[in-house]
Parts: C-alpha cells; sequence; structure tokens
C-alpha cells in the first residue's frame, strides 16, 4: 500500500511529460494508449487497496483515498482509458485529413494526461486540496477547448474559463468556512482538512455557519457540476471541446464536481440537519432538469444535445442524494457511474457522426444507421439507454432513485421528477430517431471512420449492457461502502 | 487574540486602503491605474499578512506574505501590463455602467456586506471589519467583471475576488496550512496565464476584446 497514491498521480503526468518529447504520430499515440493503460491498471490497484485498508493516507494527510475517493478514481480511469483509444482515431483523422499539425496532436495529449491527472487528484485528496484540483482541470480543459481556433471555440472557452472560476471561487469561501469551523475543533493541523476526520467532529459545527458554507459550495461546485440555473457555459463548452475531450467533461468532470458538492453534504447534514440539505438538492436537481426540458425538445445540434442531457443527468444525482435513505444515495451513486459510461458512449457516436458529415445540426443529418452501420446502433443503443429505458443500466439508478422518492414521501418531488424525464425521452428520442433513420443525406459514402473509436464505444457499451440487469457482487459491495461514507 | 491583531489601528487603516483601492479601479477609465491599483492593493494584502505573522508568530504566513508580494502585486501586474501592451488595446475602458453609478454601487456593496456579516454570528469571534472588507471585494469584483466590456477586466475582477477571499482566509483562521496556500497561489498564477492566452486568442480570432462579440452561443 506505500505510495499507491502518489503512483497514480504520477502515471498520467509522466505521459504527458513522454508525449511532449515526442517526434512522430506514431510515437505519441503508443506513449499516450501505454500510459493511459498504465492509469487504469494503477487506478484499479488503488480501487482494491481501498477495499482492503478502507482509508489510505499520505503526505501530510494531503493525499487522501476512502471508497468513494476509491469510486471516482475508477471512473476517470475507465473513462480516460476508453476516451485515449477513442483519441486515437478521432484525433487521428483530424491529423490525416490536415486539421491538425503533428504539434497540436502531441499538444492534445500532454494536455489530455495533464487533465487525466487533475481530475484523479480531484478524488483523492482533502477538502481544500478539491479545490486546487477543481480549479486546475477547469485550467486544463480550457487549454484543450482552444485546440481548434474557431470563433465559437475561443467564445466557449473564455465564458468557461470566467464562469467556472467565479463559481470556483464562491466554492474557496465555503471551504474556508468549513476549514474555520473545523480549526476550533480540532486545532491547526492537515487533520482540519481530512474527509474522515471532518465528517467525525461535524455534528459539534456552528449550523449558521454550515448553512452559509453549504450554500456557496453548492453555488460554486455546482456551477461546475453544470446545475441549474449556473448551467450556462456547459453547453457551449462541451458541444466546442474536441469530442473525446466532450466525453471526459461530460461523463467524468461534471462528477467530480458533483463528488465535491456529495462530500460537504455530508459533513453539513451533521450539523444542520437533513431537511435544509436535502430541500436544497432537490431544488437545484428539479430546476436542473426543468431547464433541460425545452432546451432537449427545441434543440438544432446534437452535441449540444447531449450537453443538456448532462445538465439532466446532474440534476437527478442531485436529487437522488438529496432524497436520501439508502435507495436515494445508492441510486445516485450508481447514477454517476451509469451516466459517465453511457454519456462518453454518446458523445463518441456524436463524434463519428461529426467526423462523417462535418456538420453539428441535426437537421442535416439522417439514415446514420446505414451509412455508419456500427456506430448508428450503438449510438442508438446509447440514446435508449441516456433517456432511461429499460433494461439498460441508467433504468436501474433512476428506478431506485424514484423509489428512494416515494419512499422518502416526497411525492410532488417525485411525480415532477418522472415528469420531467419522460418529457426529456420524448424530446431526445425524437431528435435521435431524426438522425438515426431514414435515408442518408447524397454524398454520405458508408463505412466506419475508425476502428478505435468502434473498439472504445463497444467497451463502453458492455457497461451500459451489463449494469442493466445485473450488478457484480464486488462493485455493489463497492457502492455500499459508498454510500456508507455519504450517510 | 484575532480581534487584537485585526483590531489594531494599523491593521484597520490598511484594511480602509485596500478598500480605497478597490474604489480606485471602480472610479478609473484607464487601464493602466486599474492594473495600478490592483497592484496597491495586493501589496496592502502583503502588509496585512506580514504583520499578522510577526503578532502571532507563525512562520508559514511570512511566506505567504512573501508569495502574495511577488505573485500578486509583481507578476501579476506585469502579465496585465503587458497583455495591454501586445495587443495594443485602447486605454479607455468601456462601460456598462458609467463610473459615478458605479461608484455608488461599490459604496451599497459595502453597506449590504456589512449588515451580511453582523447578521451571522461569526462576528464576536473576528474582526467583523476585516470580514466586511472581505465580503466587499468578492461583489465588486463581481460587479466589475459585468460592468466592464473589455475581457480583460473580467480578469481583473476575479483578481479582486481572489484577494477578498483571501483577506477573508487571514481574518477567519489566519490563513490557511502552507501547502493549501502554495496550492491556490500556483492556480492563480496558472490561471492568470491561462486567461492572458485567451485573450490573445481572442484578440486574433475577433480583432478586439470586447466582450460584446462573445454572443454567438446561445439555445
Amino acid at each position: 500500500m506505500i505510495a499507491m497514491i502518489e503512483y497514480l498521480l504520477l502515471a498520467p503526468i509522466m505521459t504527458g511529460i513522454l508525449c511532449f518529447f515526442t517526434k512522430t504520430r506514431k510515437q505519441v499515440e503508443t506513449i499516450s494508449i501505454s500510459g493511459s493503460v498504465a492509469t487504469l491498471i494503477l487506478g484499479l490497484t488503488l480501487v482494491n487497496e481501498v477495499f482492503k485498508y478502507d482509508i489510505i493516507v499520505s503526505w501530510e494527510n494531503a493525499l487522501f483515498a476512502d471508497a468513494f475517493s476509491a469510486f471516482i478514481v475508477l471512473i476517470v480511469s475507465i473513462v480516460g482509458f476508453v476516451a485515449s483509444v477513442y483519441s486515437i482515431g478521432y484525433m487521428g483523422h483530424e491529423f490525416n485529413h490536415g486539421i491538425l499539425d503533428l504539434r497540436k496532436l502531441r499538444f492534445y495529449y500532454v494536455l489530455f494526461h495533464i487533465f487525466m491527472f487533475t481530475m484523479l487528484l480531484v478524488g483523492v485528496t482533502n477538502s481544500l486540496g478539491l479545490w486546487i484540483a477543481i480549479e486546475m482541470t477547469t485550467l486544463v480543459s480550457a487549454l484543450l477547448m482552444i485546440l481548434y481556433s474557431r470563433k465559437s471555440s475561443v467564445e466557449a472557452a473564455w465564458k468557461y474559463m470566467i464562469i467556472c472560476t467565479v463559481g470556483i471561487t464562491f466554492a474557496l469561501f465555503g471551504t474556508i468556512l468549513t476549514y474555520y469551523g473545523a480549526v476550533k475543533i480540532l486545532g491547526e493541523s492537515g487533520d482540519a482538512l481530512n474527509w474522515t476526520s471532518l465528517i467525525a467532529v461535524a455534528d459539534q459545527f456552528d449550523p449558521t455557519i454550515m448553512k452559509l458554507a453549504f450554500i456557496f459550495i453548492l453555488i460554486g461546485y455546482g456551477t461546475k457540476a453544470g446545475l441549474a440555473p449556473m448551467h450556462t457555459w456547459l453547453p457551449d463548452a462541451h458541444s466546442e471541446a474536441p469530442t473525446p475531450v466532450s466525453a471526459l467533461l461530460s461523463g467524468v468532470l461534471l462528477n467530480c464536481a458533483m463528488y465535491g458538492i456529495i462530500r460537504f453534504y455530508t459533513i453539513t447534514t451533521k450539523s444542520t440537519g437533513i431537511a435544509f440539505t436535502s430541500n436544497l438538492l432537490i431544488i437545484f436537481g428539479l430546476l436542473s432538469l426543468g431547464i433541460a426540458v425545452p432546451f432537449i425538445i427545441l434543440q438544432e445540434d446534437y452535441k449540444r444535445l447531449l450537453a443538456y442531457s448532462s445538465v439532466e443527468h446532474m440534476g437527478i444525482i442531485a436529487i437522488g442524494i438529496g432524497f436520501g435513505g439508502i435507495f436515494g444515495v445508492f441510486g445516485a451513486i450508481l447514477h454517476m457511474f451509469n451516466h459517465a459510461m453511457t454519456k462518453s458512449l454518446m458523445f463518441f457516436g456524436a463524434g463519428n457522426i461529426l467526423l462523417k458529415h462535418e456538420t453539428k445540426e441535426i437537421d442535416k443529418i439522417s439514415g446514420v444507421v446505414k451509412s455508419m452501420p456500427v456506430t448508428g446502433t450503438m449510438f442508438f443503443i446509447g440514446g435508449l439507454a441516456i433517456t432511461g429505458s429499460p433494461p439498460f443500466s441508467i433504468f436501474l439508478s433512476e428506478f431506485t432513485i424514484l423509489t428512494a422518492g416515494f419512499m422518502q414521501g416526497r411525492y410532488v418531488s417525485s411525480v415532477l421528477f418522472l415528469l420531467f424525464i419522460i418529457m426529456i425521452f420524448a424530446g431526445f428520442f425524437n431528435n435521435i430517431s431524426k438522425m438515426v433513420f431514414g435515408t442518408p443525406k447524397p454524398g454520405i459514402a458508408t463505412g466506419e471512420v475508425s476502428r478505435w473509436t468502434l473498439a472504445a464505444m463497444a467497451i463502453l457499451l458492455v457497461f451500459v449492457f451489463v449494469l442493466g440487469f445485473y450488478i457484480p457482487p464486488g462493485f455493489y459491495e463497492m457502492i455500499m461502502k459508498v454510500v456508507n461514507v455519504v450517510g | 487574540m484575532s480581534e487584537i491583531i485585526l483590531g489594531s489601528k494599523s491593521v484597520q487603516l490598511l484594511i480602509a486602503l485596500i478598500l480605497v483601492s478597490t474604489f480606485m479601479i471602480l472610479g478609473s477609465t484607464r487601464l493602466y491605474s486599474c492594473v495600478r491599483a490592483f497592484g496597491i492593493q495586493s501589496f496592502l494584502l502583503a502588509c496585512i499578512a506580514g504583520i499578522v505573522a510577526y503578532s502571532t508568530g507563525k512562520n508559514d504566513l511570512y511566506v505567504i506574505s512573501a508569495l502574495t508580494l511577488i505573485i500578486k502585486a509583481a507578476i501579476i501586474p506585469y502579465i496585465f501590463i503587458y497583455i495591454i501592451r501586445e495587443i495594443k488595446v485602447k486605454r479607455e475602458i468601456e462601460l456598462y455602467v458609467n463610473i459615478s453609478p458605479s461608484l455608488i454601487i461599490g459604496g451599497v456593496l459595502v453597506v449590504i456586506s456589512y449588515y451580511l456579516i453582523k447578521s451571522i454570528n461569526i462576528i464576536s469571534e473576528l474582526s467583523s471589519f476585516a470580514l466586511t472588507a472581505s465580503m466587499s471585494l468578492v461583489s465588486i469584483g463581481l460587479f466589475v467583471m459585468i460592468s466592464r466590456k473589455k475581457a480583460i477586466m473580467q480578469m481583473l475582477g476575479i483578481l479582486i475576488m481572489e484577494n477578498g477571499l483571501f483577506l477573508g482566509a487571514i481574518s477567519l483562521t489566519y490563513g490557511m496550512p502552507l501547502l493549501v496556500e502554495l496550492g491556490i497561489f500556483f492556480d492563480v498564477l496558472i490561471g492568470v496565464l491561462i486567461m492572458g492566452i485567451l485573450i490573445f486568442r481572442i484578440n486574433k480570432t475577433f480583432e478586439s476584446i470586447d466582450t460584446d462579440m462573445l454572443k454567438t452561443l446561445i439555445g
């Protein structure tokens, strides 16, 4: 167990540095893929270690891992690995068509792995380290967004940078307030930042201060997690980034921000009682769902469609946590995982379609299932899954959350939740069918873009499909451990 | 303890001067004077951190104070001036809200911050004046961001907010553990560099750094 966390964090950094010194496309791709395999293996090892020891602490409490951290590490390393496989196909295509030169390709891979590092750091650090790591993710991903020097990408990157930095400044204030509360009890040591020690003494915190802190945290990290009404940057950023990055942003980074909220939720709940925190989460969650509805129904750009669907799913996770109880939290945590897998799958499919058709407008695309049979089929299955149709994984987690809502007697919220989901299902499905079915537009040749991209999608499809009706015992145990941490 | 140090005359004076420097930013239409005022503000913050370090005997705070001086009062203003020179921005700031209403709004924000801090019951243990100033800086920084047209002023607004939080952290807990502070400084510095890169990119693609241009992505 020695220095496990450090190794995990070093792997992507080393990969990034090595990528910087490559000379050809082949070299950079080989290093990138082997680096992400290494990250994945180390990530899985860390998960295993946490299973054995429950809590791993190192570096004077600055690095910290428990079941919840391991869960985030698991999501980051799986999606990161798949995205790096996908990148070879996607970025390779852009490279072949002269959209990117070697210098930009290298720059992309360097940033990609540093981005991975920052997201892993979010999971394995203490309360203030979390802030630093989340701010770092903003900085790195803003650079990834301006890889293409289009006007719209620059605009999206600027909005993203400004809105998220301001949001996160509020989160820092909330974190400082929590630290202030903790210092009074624990004294000025690294302990006052550690999640476990914070939770242990959370019931002695002054409720007024914690209420204020939680509001700031919710607004701050909520901005980054794309909760409405702070979500305005999200569709721009997620649709303008290069597709593999869109998948990471939507599938993983949003979860990382949500992780921050949930951590503070646990602490605040201990101090203020459950009513305050869960009501806030349910309100923000329902608002996110409600705001996503019209934008999904009337959407004209399919990458933005997926981005608004992410707003919706973050809302669902917030609602799940807000409903509480074992069912609510279990559903929310499971939903984090399911959403990460399914949304990445959808973005990868959308990326293939984008490469082929060179437009993001839904109306200009049809017959994908004929022109690109494999992508089309997987994209369609992903579309069914993301809207919560059985027998796919998201159905299971959404159903669990809904059950929790009725069990807790929150009938109005549960009914609203159901209503919004049905409306989103209809709108989303309508848009996806327009793209997938029908006859292909003239001038679109039959054939897939790259085998790498299909391999990446196939890996994710396994998760989407299997978790729909079978949760492996090890995975179940892990989620139960996370549920215990969240409380 | 905190009341004694932060309530002492010199610190009160420094905090008051920080507020004055913030109003200098609100009341100026020239980019250079805004940057200068920000530099002064950061310098004053470094002084406060130094005084608190001296009176509490916490050595970590000396490091923080020195870093504030180097990064926020020297390097960051220099980066600003570099950007202004390189992209030959028109030196005048265009405003959505004019100078005099800006100043009045700034004053109102300070008063609101005062009552906000007073209403939550942490005043008894802290110098409420430092916290008021901290809240005012955060809200005025936000106001600067939304009321000025140049992208570069949004960057300055964020930094004012950050300074406000720094002041808040010092008055609440005498700053945070050194490792954390180093991380925050690192983030702020890298953030400023990346925002600088973005501003160059905006200038290259839009041939202007007016945020009016950035309104194409909607719906």
